[in-house]
């Protein structure tokens, strides 16, 4: 049984169900660098989720079904900017009113528009292109492992190298940041930290539109209500965990997919899942008191030094 | 006081400008799906109160949502932000199942008071460890209670499918309670049942304790300003922690009444959301327990009038969900809006004076 659980197929799975939580992930960390804490991550890969196979139904292409993915996030990243930066709305009742946005819109526009209730899928849906990378089809464990994906799962890992290289290496980057950390400073070198933050929202809707469209284009080609299913939660818990840091929120990412992917596995063989999937949250509010003690500890070391 | 202050009746404006832009916008959404936005109001309003049944199950759907939303309100006015609602509510509700099975030799008299008691006690004290993280290592409690919220739900449903699960049928739920905890039912094929006294009375409870007591005076100086509390001599990390503790329990007792006054038995995905609703329902009013009440009311006809609406127009129940979100969004933008409306004044004002 032992081998039936814990074999090659669990590390491929794990691949597959860490990537929309990588994508939603590196989103939710652009607007957290900006001093935002965005709790709509969920509604966001739901809203992705919805209008990629809108775009891949009526099209009849993967592309378009990206496309329309992408929009939905420019939109929804633009009114959550709207509202928490212009408005200075409370941020996080942004963010359940997104989520519950999201939660009614699909499933009212699932149903008139598909006539459908509970879950849409139809032939006409096409599926995100898989890779197939030549050169690994003769290597075998690494070809079960990374070849023929999703082309999400590369771009997934791709994007967390640029996002890193963004944050610490260009100037635009550091302003992002900096318009979380010191607003006021980078106002007085004369860049707005409202568009910073602008940017980093609409790039998180963006983001999330793409995980979503993993969710619902990746391998299952349909739609569900509620289909992201806590991936929003999880993926903030992943940007805490890796306290900021898109290398290492991307690898929490992967070991909250792998938990996931494991209590599948468990399920199938009678084993509750709920314990493995409860792992991520525990985890992370664990992290978080650290993570808070630590910091806490440095700003009175800092301060001492001051004082001496 | 004044009841009716110039911030009150500029709020009021507000509340029913967003009140009436959203339902607008349900109507025109209505009228693209090539239905009458009149015939689906009317259907909502006629399947929220057009029958007694009809009203009972509105009255049925406002209860939970007024006692999370007074749970919210009483953390958020202390400074505290209780996301976790729903995971207290959830393990109150398991806690009461429980005592009703296993507590089945208690007499009416005590069994109802014992299981409003134990869920009260299991619901504050799952809402104590994010508090006490709050207060004493400041750990962000938005974040917590959110992870609190899974875990909650995830143990009960573990709890619910292996050791706890019931013999007599597949479904997700455990056996059912006692009949001396079973709550009556007010009306017959409806869900209200006689909790709706007990939270008729934790209104005026937590009204009181908002408004006119020295308690609730320093759960909003501690909420509004947290600072000024502080040098008042209001102790606000205590404050906090019992402004907690109060909302987990109301949140466990809320599931306690879905237990004994609904379904008889834990079912494991015994809360629609409810947590969040009351959550929204509470900033909406800004946190005020008579606004609590009336958008309490106001969200639950919409929610039993929307399925009515559905049968008779075909129009799909969750628009309203959709309508609930923009009003949130745009109180939630309330102040934003009228700095921008202000501005704009201003600017034509000034634009008056130049010509």
């Amino acid at each position: 049984m032992f081998k039936d659980i814990f074999n090659l197929a669990l590390l491929q799975h794990t691949i597959r169900t860490a990537t929309p939580l990588i994508l939603a992930a590196m989103g939710g960390l652009l607007t957290q660098e900006a001093g935002i804490l965005n709790i709509g991550l969920e509604g966001m890969i739901l809203l992705g989720a919805f209008f990629g196979v809108v775009g891949s139904f009526f099209f009849g292409t993967s592309a378009m079904g990206v496309g329309f993915a992408v929009l939905s996030g420019i939109i929804i990243g633009l009114i959550f900017a709207f509202f928490v930066i212009d408005l200075k709305s409370d941020e996080f009742v942004i963010g359940i009113a997104i989520n519950m946005f999201a939660g009614g819109l699909t499933v009212f526009l699932l149903r008139s528009i598909f006539g459908v209730k509970g879950a849409f899928s139809s032939p006409k849906i096409i599926a995100l292109p898989r890779i197939n990378i030549p050169i690994l089809d003769k290597i075998p464990i690494l070809n079960t492992l990374l070849n023929n994906h999703t082309i999400f799962v590369y771009v997934s890992w791709i994007l967390v190298v640029l996002i890193y290289i963004y944050l610490y290496k260009t100037a635009q980057g550091r302003w992002l940041r900096a318009s979380g950390e010191y607003p006021e400073a980078l106002e007085t070198a004369g860049i707005s930290p409202r568009k910073m933050k602008y940017i980093a929202s609409i790039m998180c809707g963006i983001l999330c539109g793409l995980a979503g469209a993993h969710l619902s284009l990746g391998y299952l080609k349909l739609f569900t209500e509620q289909m992201s299913a806590n991936r929003g939660f999880i993926a903030m818990a992943a940007i805490i965990f890796g306290g900021g840091n898109p290398i290492r929120t991307a690898l929490a990412a992967l070991l909250f997919g792998f938990f996931d992917a494991l209590g599948i596995r468990l399920q199938a063989v009678g084993i509750p899942s709920q314990i493995t999937q409860m792992i991520p949250y525990g985890a992370t509010v664990v992290a978080l008191v650290v993570m808070t003690k630590r910091k806490i500890n440095q700003t009175r070391v800092k301060r001492e030094q001051i004082n001496e | 006081m004044k009841l009716v202050t110039k911030e009150r009746k500029e709020y009021l404006i507000s509340l029913s400008l967003s009140i009436i832009i959203s339902l607008l916008m349900g109507g025109v959404i209505m009228l693209i799906n090539g239905k009458s936005p009149i015939v689906g109001y009317g259907a909502l309003l006629d399947g929220a109160f057009g029958s007694k049944f009809k009203i009972a199950n509105t009255l049925a759907k406002t209860a939970p949502l007024v006692m999370t939303g007074l749970a919210t309100a009483i953390a958020f006015n202390s400074g505290i932000s209780n996301i976790g609602g729903e995971g207290q509510l959830y393990l109150g509700a398991f806690a009461a199942a429980l005592s009703g099975i296993y507590l089945s030799f208690l007499p009416k008299s005590i069994s109802i008071i014992a299981v409003i008691l134990i869920a009260g006690i299991v619901g504050g004290l799952y809402a104590f460890i994010p508090g006490i993280l709050k207060v004493k290592f400041k750990v962000n409690e938005v974040v917590t209670t959110i992870m609190f919220n899974t875990i909650a739900i995830l143990f009960t449903s573990y709890l619910v499918n292996n050791p706890f699960a019931t013999s007599d049928s597949k479904m997700s739920g455990t056996d059912i309670i006692a009949s001396s905890f079973q709550l009556d039912k007010l009306v017959s094929l409806t869900t209200l049942n006689s909790s709706i006294y007990y939270v008729a009375l934790i209104v005026i409870l937590m009204y009181y304790l908002m408004n006119k007591t020295s308690n609730g005076y320093e759960f909003k100086m501690v909420g509004q300003n947290g600072l000024f509390a502080k040098y008042g001599g209001v102790k606000s990390g205590k404050t906090m922690m019992i402004a907690m503790v109060i909302s987990g329990a109301i949140c466990g007792i809320t599931g306690a009444f879905e237990v004994i006054g609904v379904h008889y038995r834990f079912l494991e995905k015994i809360s629609p959301e409810l947590a969040f609703d009351g959550m929204l329902v509470a900033l909406v009013v800004k946190n005020n327990p008579i606004g609590i009440v009336a958008m309490g009311l106001f969200f639950a006809a919409m929610k039993t009038g929307s399925i009515y609406m559905e049968t008779a127009t075909g129009i799909p129940s969750e628009l309203v969900k959709v309508i609930q979100a923009v009003i949130i969004l745009f109180i939630a933008g309330e102040n934003g809006f009228k700095s921008i409306y202000i501005n704009w004044k201003l600017n034509r004002e000034s634009i008056k004076e130049e010509n």
